[in-house]
């Protein structure tokens, strides 16, 4: 078998975009795509990469691991990529990074926040953006203790990623002298959470903390809001993203909750010209405000683009090896980097609160970040990533 | 004895799965495509072996896939890093999945077997779900392509993996047709098409459904079980009701109860999805557009079409190279 | 944890309503045509969808219940007579696969109208707050599910034991023959029949969206549940439907409080062992269903 010239075809670097363009990530999903489309766009209009143009094939992986493989193998063989992006869903995002261990690309998995594909599964090849579930947990833990009591009530989904979150907040718990007055795993798909919160609202915790995401957050604030829960009992959680909230009716848009990212705060991107221009050029362009998702896509484009540049070639070794430890100012205030021991991008994580009404005149602008974590306080220390992650790189 | 149009039907279909390797990269597939392909046409065989020859409205197949590829992949992943051994594990594991809930289901006829498939079916999803610290929960879990015979036997990838699941394929395919033409299938078809008049005859159909059911399930194991390595992952979808449902539709895309009916609509399936996914975002509504349309107006797939009128023509010659689609099937009661 | 019994028993009558209403629409559309309807979810979702726009245009909950409702009704209708009702002569099989075809058609077509993600739809303002006895919270909101859900039950019952049309459609179950042969217009018994399965899950559609996420996928959610309530309560018994919603709901909101991750698979086991022991389910009739 003949082995083709990865992306030499037009004189292009192609970037491959693996997304939930279906189902129920479609929305995340989007902002990640845009994020990705507006960072290229920029690149091209620079003079591109290597001087060449980079090109973006999009392809939709229906958050279906099974087609999500399909999709990753048909972006390697048939468009020749030099580097593949994106998932959000953790299941695609470890068996998307498989594939591209397999055909040594590199993977920079935009939003999928399992700990396994910077942990126990990590490969060479493979890096991550959004935060891993230990620095959320670990992220809000400090704030929460700091902020809400130290008389806590968890309530997680019953799943790998829930589970990964409790553990994140059990070995913060000791750390902060807090006291767990009850904890619930709910199935994936919960419709119905009044069970839980009528034990929640019998415990009288100080606050409860809610890992649920998406469609179930979405429910359970609903219930817990008509059952009079939210203004007895302070809510909390690791992962508020807006996506979500915005989709909420106004009065269960409460509680605090961990943040990856936010446009409108001077605690996230303070004084950075490059992100008041993307926050900027990108509500002019899709005339709403960039997400978390959107800075993920946006990021992870750019620095793919910058490692292919230091690493003056395409080839997957030396640009994993420019990306890895390289520091970059990203959209919001102080350094990052993807750490050499595990590729786990390190930058720091907000902490705020979400409200019913848009302030400012601004229907978008529902959270008020109170508090920032910074990335390496919060991940897990680079020695003890050594025991579990082994990258192997080829010699 | 074959006739002549079969002769170069199945020629047909010979030279393209054998050409599909070549072929596919050059209108811009991958390879792997066509590896899917014909392991969603083993599944789609499994649902033919109860719909199509037996008159079962199975729902549930899927579990059955999904049950040879979380067996085959924790097999190779936590026992032994061996194919061949891997796909016998996970079919073992699919045709025991069966037997367990053949009992619940073999007395059981038209819409009941249907939702009690489908039931049975989402408790496997569930369990595979559930038990996350074997299954790896919705996460799923990836293994490593094993060597075929373990050891520093090679390992097959792409274009050599889907000849492998080929040569495999054609082997069952052609077991199947015999099968079929067996006395045991012959009864198969006589309980599809009048299940009284058979049992007059002093055979008890609830053991023979029961026999279905587990070569159901072994032929689905067998796909499911090569699907995993194929991906190098084993997660929950696999077994969800939703995919038993896309297993029928192939089917019947094809055509009901014929033995190339479950090959060709897996490939109009899996191509159609495969293309469509990358032009549009609406590529469900064209799926479910084509569901409703085949189920209007060509009910009987697209094999079927020809084989309403070769079975005339055969009558005599008991010669069924195209099994009969049962009659009750398509023209129910009158509600 | 015996304290926390009361609370559940109350959540699991609720939810259990939802279910049985649910299973009316299935098992009326079932047992007159033999169809079974994987798209009833989506006429739920696109009904608490269609109440959403209204609301977000000003109409109050009221008003938008009962539009939506009725347009998605009629929708229905059309669907009924343009897709499902060649298939009445065929077996069930192919108006499961049309159905499913429908719900994925329907799935993709909120998403293209309404977003992928769900919408903040909220019930009014006058049916928000909780009330408290003891340890039991009774959110107002689902009492008057409980209680919406109890009138339509009657309404209906009503309708098919005291008005001339639901004793044809009664009749029609019997024997649909035997009813044409007398003059009856079985298609149009058909037809009224399928609009008043969809009329049930319009209504329970719009109850729900108050208490879910709106999203595309609402009604699918809820969609097997129901099914199994069919199943356990017997094709073709409104009483079976009934009781069978209240075993599920209930079995499912005990297995919550006292083992969590059991909370999915008992409606299966459940349903396999009513099976196993009344193999047409709790109140079904012999012979209906193969």
């Amino acid at each position: 078998m003949f082995l083709p010239k990865r992306g030499a075809a037009a004189d292009l670097i192609v970037i491959g975009a693996s997304e939930e363009i279906t189902g129920v990530y479609a929305e995340p999903a989007r902002n990640e795509i845009r994020g990705m489309q507006l960072a290229v766009d920029q690149i091209n209009k620079a003079g591109g990469v290597l001087s060449r143009q980079v090109k973006l094939v999009i392809e939709d992986n229906a958050n279906n691991p099974g087609t999500a493989v399909e999709k990753a193998r048909k972006l390697i063989q048939v468009d020749k990529i030099n580097a593949l992006i994106g998932t959000v869903n953790s299941a695609n995002s470890q068996a998307t990074s498989n594939v591209c261990l397999e055909a040594t690309i590199p993977f920079v998995d935009t939003g999928g926040h399992t700990d396994s594909v910077t942990g126990q599964q990590c490969h060479w090849t493979s890096f991550r953006t959004c935060h891993s579930t230990w620095m959320e947990t670990h992220a809000t833990g400090y704030s929460i203790a700091n902020k809400l009591g130290k008389k806590w009530y968890y309530l997680a989904p019953d799943y790998a990623f829930g589970h990964s979150l409790l553990d994140g907040y059990k070995d913060i718990e000791k750390k902060l002298g807090v006291t767990v007055v009850g904890e619930d795993l709910a199935p994936l798909g919960t419709t119905d959470f009044s069970a839980y919160l009528t034990k929640v609202l019998n415990a009288k915790p100080d606050v409860l903390i809610i890992m649920q995401q998406g469609q179930d957050l979405i429910n359970c604030l609903k219930q817990a809001n008509s059952l009079g829960l939210l203004k007895r009992i302070a809510v909390a959680g690791p992962q508020g993203e807006i996506e979500n909230f915005w989709s909420l009716p106004k009065e269960a848009r409460v509680g605090y909750w961990g943040f990856e990212w936010y446009y409108k705060s001077a605690l996230v991107t303070g004084k950075n010209k490059a992100a008041a221009d993307f926050i900027k050029t990108y509500t002019d362009l899709y005339k709403q405000p960039p997400t978390a998702r959107s800075v993920f896509g946006y990021v992870t484009a750019q620095q793919l683009a910058a490692a292919i540049t230091k690493a003056k070639s395409t080839d997957a070794v030396k640009v994993s090896q420019a990306l890895s430890g390289e520091h970059f100012q990203g959209l919001w205030q102080g350094d990052a980097y993807y750490r050499d021991v595990d590729h786990q991008l390190i930058w720091p994580m907000w902490f705020g609160q979400v409200r019913g009404d848009g302030a400012g005149g601004d229907e978008w602008n529902i959270f008020e970040v109170v508090d920032s974590q910074p990335g390496d306080k919060v991940e897990k220390p680079a020695d003890d990533q050594k025991a579990v992650c082994k990258l192997n790189y080829p010699a | 004895m074959m006739k002549f149009a079969n002769v170069i039907g199945v020629s047909f279909m010979a030279v393209l799965l054998v050409l599909l390797p070549l072929l596919l990269p050059a209108v811009g597939l991958n390879i792997s495509l066509g590896t899917t392909v014909i392991l969603f046409a083993l599944a789609a065989s499994s649902v033919n072996v109860l719909l199509g020859f037996t008159g079962l409205m199975a729902f549930g197949n899927a579990a059955f896939f999904g049950v040879g590829a979380y067996g085959s992949a924790l097999f190779i992943a936590d026992v032994n890093a061996n194919l061949i051994l891997g796909l016998i594990v996970g079919t073992v594991c699919s045709t025991l999945a069966a037997a367990i809930i053949a009992p619940f289901l073999i007395r059981r006829r038209g819409i009941y077997f249907s939702l009690l498939t489908i039931a049975f079916g989402q408790v496997f999803y569930f369990i595979a779900y559930r038990w996350s610290n074997v299954t790896g929960g919705e996460d799923g879990f990836s293994i490593s392509k094993p060597p075929i015979f373990g050891g520093s036997s090679p390992t097959l990838n792409g274009s050599s993996y889907y000849y492998f699941c080929l040569a495999i394929f054609a082997v069952l395919l052609f077991v199947l047709w015999r099968i079929m033409r067996s006395p045991f299938g012959l009864t198969l078809q006589g309980i599809a098409q009048n299940e009284a008049r058979v049992r007059y005859l002093g055979i008890n159909s609830d053991r023979f459904i029961f026999v279905a059911l587990l070569l159901s399930g072994f032929v689905a194991g067998l796909g499911g079980a090569l699907y995993s390595v194929s991906i190098a992952f084993s997660y929950p979808l696999l077994m969800d009701w939703h995919q038993s449902g896309d297993f029928v539709m192939m089917v019947i895309l094809g055509g009901v109860g014929t033995i190339w009916g479950p090959v060709i609509g897996a490939a109009i399936y899996a191509i159609a999805q495969n293309v469509l996914s990358s032009f549009t975002p609406a590529w469900q509504i064209i799926i479910g557009g084509m569901f409703i349309f085949f189920v209007l107006v060509f009910p009987k797939g697209l094999l079927g079409l020809g084989a309403a009128r070769r079975r005339r023509e055969e009558e005599a010659s008991q010669d069924p190279d195209v099994a009969v689609v049962p009659a009750g099937l398509i023209e129910g009661r009158q509600p | 944890m015996i304290e926390h019994l009361a609370p559940e028993i109350v959540n699991g009558i609720v939810l259990g309503a939802f279910y049985a209403i649910i299973a009316i629409g299935l098992s009326l559309i079932m047992n007159l045509t033999g169809t079974i309807n994987l798209a009833h979810g989506s006429f739920m979702t696109l009904a608490g969808y269609l109440a959403f726009t209204l609301m977000s245009r000003g109409s109050n909950f009221w008003f938008a219940l009962a539009a939506s409702a009725i347009c998605t009704a009629i929708i229905g209708l059309v669907v009924e007579r343009l897709l499902i009702s060649p298939l009445y002569k065929r077996v069930p099989l192919y108006s499961l696969l049309l159905t499913f075809g429908l719900s994925l058609v329907f799935e993709e077509v909120f998403r293209l109208i309404w977003g992928p993600s769900t919408v903040p739809f909220s019930a009014p303002p006058e049916l928000s707050g909780a009330t408290q006895i003891g340890d039991v919270f009774l959110p107002t909101y689902r009492l008057f599910i409980m209680v919406a859900l109890v009138v339509v039950m009657v309404a209906l019952l009503v309708f098919l034991y005291r008005t001339r049309l639901g004793l044809r459609l009664r009749g029609a179950v019997q024997d649909a023959e035997m009813l044409a042969a007398l003059g009856t217009n079985t298609q149009l018994l058909y037809m009224t029949n399928f609009g008043l399965g969809i009329l049930l899950a319009a209504i329970a559609g719009v109850l729900a969206a108050g208490l879910l996420g709106l999203g595309p996928t609402m009604g699918n959610d809820l969609l097997m549940p129901a099914f199994i309530t069919v199943v356990i309560g017997g094709m073709g018994s409104l009483a079976g439907s009934i009781v069978g919603g209240l075993l599920v709901g209930l079995a499912i909101s005990i297995t919550t409080l006292y083992l969590p991750a059991a909370s999915e698979v008992i409606m299966y086991v459940l349903m396999a062992v009513v099976l196993l022991i009344r193999p047409r389910g709790l109140f079904g009739e012999e012979g209906i269903f193969g």
